[in-house]
């Protein structure tokens, strides 16, 4: 079995869950109690938020979620409703995963305007376009650090100084392509999400990242537990096993991405020659995605074609239905390629022995598929 | 005149398009719209058959379909279609 769907998921590593597994076993208790097995475990929980803001460098309100898609609800929503009086305007990016655009277009059902920033040709945000968007009545900019079909990573710096000139304005980035996988600092930033199964980490925790300052409203109400923005019983085994996640990820960080560069390289050398082969990732996506279209074949006709030889691939971002990417077709303005695009996903444990083998299958399924 | 609007709330290509509808509202504020909910209203919306891209808007002349509009539109390309329909 070869997996090239990791930035879909990725799989647990063995580490993290033994991680888990003893937070489980050991700590019984909840937290919030106040006698000691409680505390034990209230001090796991402010051990590993420690760490985690230590690893990523910030001095930012850590809030535990259900996952990323929870993290960019709750922010959206929350700043929304704590300043509409502020005002009722939103700007975001054409690359945004359903989880901002969902929250995004109720809002918008309630009367707020979104606006989208323009893209420049590889598919970075048009910082002037953003700056001329920006009005007295913004409340937020929300662009992701990295676009999770193309893997476009965003100049977060730039948009962070831009929106830092407008007091008013706060700034959120969906960094659940990047951290973990890119470094992306995160400087004058007011909000980030991310969740830990992206990287080797286990599903159903995630994390939202607030500046200490920034009041918003709760997306769920019920009292305090680690934070008043998010009520429910501290879940210890699961913040405990992010934190080691975290941790093992940005290990040797550098030393995989060079990995995987050169596995990009090497994927993309041996492709880009494949008649009506289209490769639709830019200069500026990370190496660990790489957007492909082959015109004429249908993306989950060659996902299954791909699945047959034991490969596993994905087509759009798996939150999204039908065959057309929104991404590539903001990107690219090329319906053919937009209704045909696959992603390659690699990481870290990827070997050279499954880029071959994936490249002689696609060439393969390309043959029989056209065949047909 | 009668127009169906069919939306889906992940999709980028309806939020974007909801400040281009105010904007054909405000010069033709008594258009009879309907609009379904590609994963809310999946019974209804099936009948429509729209297709693979959002959103779609049908527009109806003397109660048949006229056209369709899909995708991101200006709001010009919507105006064009309703003077075409009345």
């Amino acid at each position: 079995m070869i997996y090239l769907d990791y930035s879909a998921t990725t799989p647990v590593n063995k580490e993290v869950l033994e991680s888990f597994d003893r937070v489980c076993l050991d700590y019984p208790g909840n937290p919030n109690s106040l006698h000691k097995l409680g505390t034990n475990n209230a001090k796991l929980i402010n051990d590993a938020t420690e760490q985690i803001k230590k690893l990523l460098n910030v001095d930012m309100e850590v809030i535990y979620t259900s996952g990323a898609s929870e993290s960019n609800n709750t922010v959206i929503k929350g700043v929304a409703s704590k300043y509409k009086n502020r005002g009722m305007h939103i700007i975001t990016s054409p690359f945004e995963h359903s989880s901002i655009n969902a929250p995004l277009n109720y809002l918008a059902s309630q009367g707020y305007e979104v606006d989208f920033v323009e893209l420049n040709s590889d598919g970075t945000v048009n910082l002037d376009n953003l700056k001329s968007l920006i009005r007295d009545d913004t409340i937020l900019v929300s662009i992701a650090s990295v676009n999770s079909e193309l893997g476009i990573l965003q100049p977060i710096e730039e948009i962070a100084k831009i929106v830092k000139e407008y007091p008013k304005c706060f700034f959120h980035s969906d960094m659940t392509q990047s951290i973990g996988k890119v470094n992306v600092p995160i400087k004058d930033i007011d909000f980030v999400s991310f969740t830990a199964h992206k990287f080797f980490g286990l599903k159903g925790i995630g994390v939202l990242l607030k500046k200490e300052s920034i009041v918003i409203d709760s997306l769920i109400h019920g009292g305090k537990s680690t934070s008043i923005y998010r009520s429910g019983t501290p879940a210890a085994p699961l913040i405990v096993s992010i934190a080691k996640a975290l941790r093992l990820a940005l290990e040797n960080q550098e030393d995989k991405i060079n990995h995987i560069k050169k596995l990009n390289d090497y994927l993309k050398e041996n492709i880009k020659d494949i008649d009506g082969v289209y490769i639709n990732s830019t200069d500026k996506s990370i190496p660990h995605i790489l957007n492909i279209s082959i015109p004429g074949i249908k993306p989950e006709t060659m996902l299954h074609a791909m699945e047959s030889k034991d490969i596993y691939i994905s087509t759009q971002s798996a939150c999204s239905t039908g065959d057309i990417s929104k991404a590539v077709m903001a990107l690219t303005h090329d319906e053919a390629r937009a209704s045909s695009s696959i992603r390659v996903s690699i990481s870290y444990v990827t070997t050279k022995e499954e880029i071959d083998q994936f490249i002689k299958c696609f060439k393969e399924a390309i043959k029989e598929l056209r065949l047909k | 005149m009668k127009i169906v609007k069919i939306n889906a709330l992940w999709c980028s290509g309806c939020l974007y398009m909801k400040k281009v509808w105010k904007d054909v509202l405000k010069e033709y504020p008594n258009l009879d719209i309907t609009e379904y909910d590609y994963d809310l209203d999946e019974d209804i919306v099936k009948t429509y058959n729209p297709g693979e891209i959002l959103p779609v808007a049908i527009f109806y002349k003397d109660n048949i379909e006229y056209k369709r509009l899909v995708g991101e539109k200006t709001s010009d390309e919507i105006i064009n279609v309703i003077k075409e329909c009345l």
